[in-house]
């Protein structure tokens, strides 16, 4: 591959000489700012946009969480009232999964993979940004309900049918919240895929010369799988999602059981996507252990093929279990075993990475960091995840365990023990790479043994409420059932925690002003990120490195000399080509983005805004029988495809960086 | 490493700054359609479970269907899919007339499936009352074949815009030409163009089927629509000046490329229908 | 790939790019006969299980001519066509087994009996 060579199927460069582009494709240059935040295509500044956004977002899925503790901390609690705690239980989850962990996981995708591929971007720059425009639309359509009359979506995350028909929607006139609940979706779905499909070319076709795919780090090749498992599940749920909003908006009969509609239909496809975005959720979190374990362990990560291996087939497996959420649907007993054989087959490639992270600890001159400690927390608790998980699988057992708490004390486990803890490992691994500066070792661990203690407190228990019959999503409970002391502990634990999670955010915030400053290389890493000066410049590499061994980084440590030769001649072949070639920055994908926000929010909320205008003769005069707020979404339809054009337009553009007096470490000054 | 100057020149099959060698706007467009794969998968799934116990009461699909219109669609939709090859055989030798030609066939020709596509519809609705809303063949039929109809659509304006595209002068970027505003200038009256044109010959249609063809006929629906023929014809002069040559385009080899990405896309709709055909078709006459 | 052997190559694309007209012609009258025989197929009076598999067998073989020949895949390197195979397989495998779930006896909908 000649990475530094222009490829013929690009666009051209911008010339900054006779330029008389219509001003309407000026690129903005500016590098701080507002403006330069909007318009960024930068994979790092985007990874940081994904990064606050969700942790804001963990916040207030957070403060949701406290809320439902706090009601069901005594029996018939008043605290709030049931409408509010359908709103509560189905806005925690969803802001946990696709406004939280998600994005969390992409901004490691966007920050760190392509440094782990010696690239200087993603594939398609200017697409990164629009991704994460547009979920930022999808979050605020999802959580503008808090704001309005009609409230947020509560149906659950998962919406089953006919709970979503426009029938329970008559509560009073404006009640659009599952309606915001659909579109909410889509358009953080639209986000994901495209995300996904330019990690997928990134890493398939960007790597650098020498990096083949077995020498690929294995976060790299989680990010690959999991893309894979977006663009793959995703559609399912977008085909449901279309047909609930068919059957809410244009009275089609896809769940309508009195047309022959059947709502079962609804819970496959929706767990068609609903099973794959579990592991979503989990593969990126055990990319970044098997980043960490061998980083703290001084040893190369045991067992490398099958690691990967592993993470595909899971991956793969991942997409017949479906129908272990609906064992007690009624499917047949045929149907009912095959998923319940094949959701245990899936145990098995876990359970093979569980010892292949033993394996790499094993040996090894163990250095108890903080990211270690969450590390060996996650491989901890994530068994225990697992261990309720294979309860699960056998149907018989599902049969008393489903819809009750043991089914919420599983998932946590999973997700908090499992994704939370490896992302906020993640967070304090790599922060001195990303910002320079070294995270507290005392307060780090503090936050850790607070956010543990607190997690266990609070899940544990549930384990036993659950098998005692305590069934999920309601929103009290009579105070002779026996579940009293433990929903009790569950609430003490949740404050706990949320005390842990405060700790563990204030150490984080308190670091990125005045954290003590992190010199290279802080951890002695193995991969190719941590060669660069931190935080990274903005074209990474100021040469692009050649790839000799897995560990690439720790074979550039272990022989310098070479490394140091191979360098100095392509950074004369780079300057022969003009310099480093950096993508421009633009303003389409913020705008189309803003477009499909709109037009998101006029097609949700038709009915009210057709209401609302009708008043208004000028308007009920033209429109007659038509709905005002669909035209209004036609018209911001119009705009998203007129800003995708100007886009095509506009043109990869791009300009070059000449790197200048570059010093011995490599610390380069770039200038235009 | 320089660019490459000569026609020919560049490898279609080879991007040797890519570390497989497949262009990564192709390698894009291909894990994209793997992804639709799912999406009609699902769509199509939907159709046919409910095809296993319809409700009683339920419309039956051979008295609904007319195979004749079908067939001849999915005709069409099959030589659109040989334009588009041709069209970007054409480009990747560089011929851009050739492609530009090929290009508004394969529209044409996708003009003519949403047309049929359009009849079908008011014919199912208004003769055959089967609507969306009133049976759940309705609600899974008309939502099946509508989400591949607006494929269809989405496709016809991405081919329009990459024939538009065809048209950019080499020195778009001197300021000497105001080729963003003909640009949009050319698109806004395709567009009007498609609409008048599709909206008179399904009329025609229409009028032939209820009043059969004739000579007064053909006179009546004539006048009684003139100005719309007119502004019609008006609009395919304009059209054809438009595309008149007008010196040096930037447009040619190194754009194959992005003809190819429409191709693909174009091509996958295709073999959707196909599916479709089948599946939601001809199996109902079993 | 170095750039001196790109333009030999591109001229070898030449020559196979004329005949690749033929080819896409030929085909596409390969897939309107093949459509054709589908139309007439169904009006035999064959069992319903033998015009069942030959019209999928007819349309599997239209597919896999659109995309080889029309979409290229013959042609390119191997991994699109790994690529789209993913998706496929997955989403014919994903419909099956969606169809033999309803088809079950317990999926079938209750109905009211007068």
């Amino acid at each position: 591959m000649d990475a530094l060579a222009r490829s013929d199927f690009i666009g051209k460069d911008a010339t900054p000489t006779a330029e008389k582009r219509p001003w309407i494709f000026t690129r903005p240059t500016t590098k701080t700012g507002l403006v330069s935040w909007l318009t960024t295509v930068d994979h790092k500044r985007i990874g940081l946009l994904y990064g606050f956004s969700a942790l804001f977002f963990f916040l207030v899925g957070g403060v949701e969480a406290l809320m439902i503790r706090v009601q069901l901390a005594v029996p018939n609690n008043t605290f709030i009232t049931h409408e509010l705690y359908n709103e509560l239980f189905t806005m925690h989850a969803t802001t946990m999964i696709f406004l939280a962990v998600m994005p969390l996981s992409a901004a490691f995708f966007n920050y760190i993979m392509p440094l782990q591929i010696g690239a200087r971007d993603v594939a398609f720059p200017r697409l990164n940004g629009f991704a994460f425009w547009v979920f930022l639309a999808g979050a605020v359509i999802l959580n503008i309900g808090w704001f309005l009359k009609s409230g947020v979506p509560d149906v659950g995350w998962f919406g089953y049918a006919p709970l979503t028909s426009r029938a329970y929607s008559n509560q009073f006139a404006w009640d659009n919240s599952t309606d915001m609940w659909i579109m909410g979706l889509q358009i953080l779905g639209v986000s994901s895929v495209i995300g996904s499909l330019n990690f997928i070319v990134t890493i398939i076709n960007l790597r650098a010369p020498g990096l083949t795919m077995m020498r690929l780090p294995v976060f790299t090749w989680m990010t690959l799988i999991t893309a894979f498992l977006i663009i793959l599940s995703f559609p399912a749920i977008t085909i449901a999602l279309v047909e609930v909003m068919m059957d809410r908006s244009f009275s089609t009969n896809f769940f309508e059981v009195s047309n022959g509609g059947l709502p079962i239909l609804w819970q496959h496809l929706f767990w068609v996507f609903g099973h794959p975005e579990v592991y979503i959720l989990i593969l990126p979190a055990m990319g970044i252990i098997s980043e960490i374990l061998p980083t703290f362990s001084r040893k190369p990560l045991f067992g490398y093929p099958i690691v990967v291996f592993s993470g595909a087939a899971i991956g793969f497996l991942g997409f017949g279990v479906w129908s272990h959420h609906m064992f007690t649907t009624g499917m047949g007993t045929v149907a009912t075993a095959a998923f319940a054989l094949a959701t245990m087959a899936i145990a098995v490639p876990t359970g093979v990475k569980i010892f292949n992270w033993i394996g790499t600890l094993w040996g090894g001159h163990l250095m108890m960091r903080t990211p270690m400690m969450f590390a060996l927390g996650f491989v901890w608790m994530f068994m225990m995840g697992g261990f309720s998980g294979i309860m699960h699988a056998a149907a018989p057992a599902d049969a008393q365990q489903q819809d009750s708490y043991f089914v919420v004390a599983h998932f946590h486990y999973v997700l908090i023990g499992g994704s939370i803890f490896a992302l906020f490992a993640g967070i304090h691994y790599w922060f001195p790479l990303i910002f320079g500066r070294k995270v507290s070792e005392t307060w780090g661990k503090i936050s850790f043994w607070i956010v543990f203690v607190g997690f266990n407190t609070t899940f544990f228990p549930m384990h036993f409420l659950g098998l005692n019959g305590m069934p999920r999503r309601t929103a009290v409970y009579d105070g002779n059932m026996n579940w009293n002391t433990p929903n009790l502990i569950a609430t003490i634990g949740a404050f706990i925690l949320a005390i842990g999670i405060a700790t563990y955010f204030i150490t984080i915030a308190y670091t990125y002003f005045k954290g003590e400053k992190a010199g290279r290389d802080t951890w002695d890493g193995r991969t190719l990120e941590w060669s660069l000066p931190n935080p990274p410049p903005e074209y990474n590499y100021a040469v692009i490195p050649t790839i000799h061994e897995r560990d690439a980084f720790w074979y550039e440590k272990h022989h310098r000399a070479e490394i140091e030769a191979e360098t100095a001649s392509h950074a004369k072949e780079e300057a022969s080509h003009g310099g480093i070639h950096m993508p421009s920055q633009s303003w389409f994908p913020f705008i189309t983005a803003m477009f499909m926000l709109l037009g998101g929010l006029c097609f949700a909320c038709k009915d009210s805004i057709n209401d609302t205008l009708s008043h208004i003769d000028f308007v009920s005069a033209r429109m007659g029988d038509h709905n005002i707020g669909i035209l209004l979404a036609i018209v911001c339809g119009v705009f998203v495809v007129l800003g995708a054009t100007l886009w095509a337009f506009e043109g990869p553009g791009g300009y070059h960086v000449h790197i200048e007096g570059e010093d011995d470490h490599g610390n380069g000054h770039g200038h235009h | 490493m320089s660019s490459h100057a000569a026609a020919g020149a560049i490898d279609h099959h080879h991007d040797h700054t890519t570390s497989t060698g497949i262009p990564n706007k192709k390698l894009f467009m291909w894990a994209f359609l793997a992804s639709d794969c799912m999406f009609f998968g699902s769509l199509i799934s939907t159709h046919l479970i409910y095809r296993l116990h319809p409700p009683p009461g339920s419309p039956v699909p051979r008295d609904i269907f007319s195979i004749e219109l079908t067939s001849f669609s999915t005709f069409i939709l099959l030589m659109s899919s040989l334009l588009m090859a041709l069209a970007v055989n054409a480009i990747q030798k560089g011929n851009v007339r050739s492609t530009r030609r090929n290009l508004l066939g394969t529209i044409f020709f996708g003009l003519i499936f949403l047309g049929c596509q359009v009849f079908e519809f008011n014919h199912f609705v208004y003769e055959k009352g089967m609507t969306l809303k009133n049976s759940i063949f309705g609600s899974t039929f008309f939502t099946l074949t509508g989400t591949h109809g607006c494929h269809v659509a989405i496709g016809v304006l991405w081919l329009t815009l990459m024939y538009i595209r065809t048209f950019k002068p080499a020195d778009a970027d001197s300021g000497r030409h105001a080729w963003l505003t003909s640009t949009f200038s050319h698109l806004i009256l395709f567009a009007l163009a498609v609409v008048t044109w599709m909206y008179l010959v399904l009329g025609f249609i229409n009028e032939a089927i209820e009043s059969h063809v004739s000579g007064s006929m053909v006179t009546a629906y004539f006048s009684a629509h003139a100005v719309l023929f007119i502004v019609g014809v008006i609009l395919a002069v304009a059209l054809n000046l438009m595309s008149r040559a007008k010196g040096p385009i930037e447009f040619g080899e190194a754009n194959a490329i992005d003809v190819e990405g429409a191709g693909l896309y174009w091509h996958f709709v295709d073999i959707v229908w196909i599916v479709i055909f089948t599946a939601v078709y001809l199996l109902e006459y079993l | 790939m170095s750039a001196v052997t790109a333009p030999a190559q591109a001229l070898a694309e030449h020559d196979h790019g004329d005949s690749k007209f033929q080819i896409f012609v030929q085909i596409a009258m390969i897939l309107a006969v093949i459509t054709g025989v589908e139309i007439v197929i169904v009006y035999l009076p064959l069992l319903k299980w033998l015009v069942v598999s030959a019209l999928v067998i007819l349309s599997v073989v239209k597919f896999m001519f659109v995309i080889f020949y029309f979409m290229h895949l013959r042609w390119d390197k191997v991994f699109c066509t790994v690529l789209f195979f993913i998706g496929l397989v997955l989403a014919v495998g994903t419909s099956m087994a969606l169809l033999a779930l309803f088809s079950a006896e317990a999926s079938a909908p209750i109905v009211a009996t007068p």
